[in-house]
């Protein structure tokens, strides 16, 4: 390496540190030096951490899956939703006393994938063909979807639905991590070559960027949009499985109830690393407030729920207003050059 | 006649850069001055230390009407009377001129707060016949044409007159705006001289600067070159004053053969605005397109790129033709286009500038099922050198050039391709002078290339500058072919076009 590739890296290290890109990294360390004083034992332990980083990955998944057409500028508000399609489908057909399906866990699983994906498809062609804005499309949908939940399982919980070796696809530990954690990764490191080292992620982002002067430049927005749609239903339809491997048990309100978590990762993480929706930013920003979340729940004691949307809330609209600052002022200084 | 606002050595300097150095300007009384200069020449940094935006260095002497005055203050500069048009108007389109003459003044109440509605619109009629304007005031302006839009900003502007309004500044108000509707704006121009205001007039239009201004004052790197009255000068005097340098106006000196056989075949084509249009352009040929608005001139580079449906008719390249409202099926079969309005069809506002560059063939990086950034990066610095286009790098958001660069990366996006035809449409709208040269010259070395060239635009100079055909449309249909035998001018073109109208009327 010579003195000239090494010297001008040096110039931007300062910016490189900052804190408006990185501020979910800062925010993190944070957490862990408070809450590791704070509350020394239960918080620095390895059974905390790999709770920390397992719980949250269906929740994760969900948040790749709502990042992907949001780089297109589309919203999918149906995730949720589609996180409980998926569920219902897998619990359903594994173990129903009354209609007798008992398929192994594999298949169900493919199943309520495809299943998932399907629905996502119809989003797409509402969105695509009949013109409706995907925010009120998806809105739509997740309400559609809601109702087959609701009407399969009659709102019951099914607990000891699945097979042990079926549990174990979500339990096992891997490299001393939680499974889940690995599957998470896998997933995101496939999405982030896909958005950040190919043609098509480009093509996504100049969808988001302006969908005209995109199609006039040869790019097929509409199916960028369409599959977009496609692939955050089926991702949704994954972090189900995942979720119904690793709780063991149905409940029709597990799933939307991480829609806003999901969402606010997503947001969070916009306004790190490169600023605009990206993989790393999002998982960052995931981890930094679920070990914020995890550190207080450990001083507010047992039962806390409410911690969680509070300090949501709280972070994100706080992340977001400071990287728009940032963006106030740089347009001030452009104003003024 | 009275010396209205009186400017003397003021300097704007900025971190890193002296933005204005020792500028004078002199404003008299019912004048319409024309500012004129390249981007970075400092005349927006004039106009904004004028509005109050900047506040300039120690030392300067400024007086209104003999009086001392506060540049730099937003409330000293309206309190003297001193109202600005900017360029993009500031208009709330959807909703009506009554509206948005209230915006910032409120509205005439009755009892309960009513607004009384009727008075209002009156009111705002009466402001906009002033300016020679008769428009449905209660109607979205969204709804309303260019030049009339221009109009309910510059009525906005100067509605509270009694306080008394000595200047109007209009910040290139003209950019945005076709042949017809100019003159509209220019006799509004006429009736604010007519009651005594002072008119600063901001445009790259130098014909225009020729055609309304009574003087015009030109900057160059932050300093005024000169103020002149324009029956004084030439046009080539002035570019020479605004570039610093000679700019030698060549004209197209490509000689096609015309035993070639034609490249781009249109025939019959028919679709909003165009009836029936049939024309050939050779490899290496570039032809010129013009009329007013609503000729077919406007939407013939959507129809040929299919950015808009086609109703009828063949478009074919070498014998191939070309699918009907695909712009990528056009892309594919050799065809690249530069669309009107870079900002709405053509930016990528948020991407990088290498980004902007290959969208249209992003595959060509492609190594495997990697993009190779590498690669892509290496070919932007070659064509953004090429180009000289001005600009922090290939990695920066395009949002952050100007005009002129950004409507290079536009033209590279599209030479990127190697088009066997190549569509642009008002290639240098809202561009500055030195810019729009470099782009007229990217035309010629496409020609030269062996392209087909279309260039659909309403600016007579360029026409005459880079074409070797022109075709004048009036209502969707050719009514005149200039060709070299009938003489390339700006003049003939103009006459063209204005005989193209009294003709069919």
């Amino acid at each position: 390496m010579n003195t000239e590739t090494r010297g001008t890296p040096k110039a931007s290290l300062l910016t490189r540190l900052g804190l408006d890109r990185f501020s979910a990294l800062y925010l993190w360390g944070a957490f862990m030096i408070v809450f590791g004083l704070w509350k020394t034992d239960t918080f620095i332990s390895s059974a905390t951490f790999k709770l920390t980083l397992g719980e949250n990955v269906p929740i994760g998944l969900l948040a790749l899956a709502f990042l992907i057409p949001l780089a297109t500028n589309s919203f999918d508000l149906s995730i949720g939703a589609m996180c409980s399609l998926s569920l219902v489908i897998a619990t359903f057909l594994q173990n129903d006393a009354e209609r007798s399906f008992n398929l192994p866990g594999g298949v169900t699983a493919l199943i309520a994938v495809l299943v998932c994906s399907c629905v996502g498809f119809l989003s797409g062609f509402v969105v695509v063909k009949l013109r409706v804005n995907s925010f009120i499309a998806t809105l739509g949908v997740s309400q559609l979807v809601t109702a087959i939940v609701l009407k399969v399982s009659d709102n019951r919980q099914i607990t000891s639905a699945y097979s042990d070796t079926y549990l174990q696809w979500g339990r096992r530990e891997v490299l001393g991590l939680p499974i889940l954690f690995i599957y998470f990764m896998i997933i995101a490191v496939i999405l982030w070559f896909i958005l950040e080292h190919t043609p098509a992620g480009r093509y996504l982002f100049a969808t988001g960027g302006n969908v005209d002067a995109a199609r006039l430049a040869g790019v097929r927005t509409d199916r960028m949009i369409w599959g977009s749609l496609v692939a955050s239903a089926t991702l949704a339809g994954v972090a189900g499985i995942l979720l119904s491997a690793k709780i063991g048990f149905f409940s029709s309100a597990t799933g939307p109830g991480y829609l806003f978590p999901a969402i606010a990762a997503v947001f969070f993480g916009a306004s790190q690393l490169s600023r605009r929706p990206n993989v790393w930013g999002t998982v960052l920003a995931l981890y930094a407030l679920a070990f914020g979340i995890k550190g207080l729940q450990l001083v507010v004691g047992a039962g806390s729920f409410w911690v969680e949307p509070l300090f949501q809330g709280t972070t994100l609209i706080i992340a977001v207003a400071l990287a728009s600052q940032q963006g106030v002022a740089r347009i001030r200084r452009k104003r003024a050059a | 006649m009275g010396i209205t606002l009186h400017i003397h050595s003021l300097s704007k300097t900025f971190p890193g850069q002296v933005a204005l150095r020792d500028a004078a300007l002199d404003i008299e009384e019912g004048e319409i001055h024309a500012l004129v200069g390249q981007n970075g020449s400092g005349k927006s940094t004039l106009i904004k230390i004028l509005a109050g935006f900047h506040q300039p260095d120690a030392n300067h002497v400024v007086t209104m009407r003999g009086a001392e005055f506060e540049i730099g203050n937003a409330a000293a500069a309206h309190a003297a009377g001193i109202r600005f048009v900017h360029q993009d108007l500031g208009l709330v389109e959807s909703v009506s001129t009554v509206e948005n003459l209230a915006l910032g003044f409120g509205y005439d109440t009755s009892f309960g707060k009513r607004i009384k509605w009727r008075s209002e619109a009156k009111r705002a009629k009466q402001l906009l016949a002033d300016l020679g304007f008769d428009i449905n005031v209660r109607a979205p302006v969204a709804t309303l044409g260019a030049a009339e839009r221009t109009g309910v900003a510059i009525a906005r502007a100067l509605q509270d007159l009694d306080a008394g309004v000595s200047i109007v500044v209009l910040d290139e108000p003209t950019a945005a705006l076709p042949g017809a509707d100019v003159d509209r704006l220019f006799d509004a121009v006429r009736r604010l001289k007519a009651r005594g205001i002072s008119v600063i007039f901001v445009s790259h239009h130098l014909e225009e600067v020729f055609e309304i201004a009574d003087r015009v004052t030109v900057l160059r790197d932050g300093q005024v070159v000169g103020t002149k009255r324009t029956s004084e000068l030439t046009m080539d005097l002035l570019i020479e004053m605004i570039v610093g340098r000679k700019v030698v106006a060549r004209s197209a000196d490509r000689a096609v053969s015309a035993a070639t056989p034609p490249r781009f075949v249109v025939e019959n084509l028919v679709g909003p605005g165009v009836n029936g249009l049939s024309f050939e352009v050779r490899p290496g040929e570039v032809l010129g397109v013009t009329g007013l608005t609503g000729s077919g001139r406007d939407t013939l580079v959507g129809l040929l790129s299919g950015a808009t449906p086609r109703f009828d008719g063949r478009v074919t390249i070498d014998g191939d033709e070309i699918p009907n409202a695909q712009p990528r099926g056009a892309i594919k079969r050799g065809l690249a286009f530069v669309p009107v309005n870079r900002v709405r069809n053509g930016l990528l506002p948020t991407m990088s500038v290498r980004a902007n560059l290959t969208i249209a063939d992003v595959e060509r990086n492609k190594k495997g099922w990697r993009l190779s950034h590498r690669d892509e990066k290496a070919e932007s610095n070659d064509w953004v050198s090429r180009l000289s286009v001005v600009t922090a790098g290939t990695e920066v958001p395009i949002a952050t050039l100007s005009g002129g660069n950004q409507q290079k990366v536009m033209m590279a996006r599209s030479f990127r391709l190697s088009p066997k035809v190549l569509l642009v449409d008002e290639p240098t709208q809202g561009v500055d002078i030195g810019a729009k040269e470099e782009i007229h010259s990217f035309v010629d070395q496409a020609a030269d290339n062996g392209a087909a060239v279309v260039v659909c635009s309403t600016d007579s100079s360029e026409l005459a500058r880079v074409c070797d055909r022109i075709l004048v449309m009036y209502r969707g249909e050719v009514v005149e072919t200039i060709s070299r035998e009938t003489g390339i001018t700006a003049e003939n073109i103009d006459r063209a076009l204005l005989a193209g109208s009294t003709l069919a009327n």
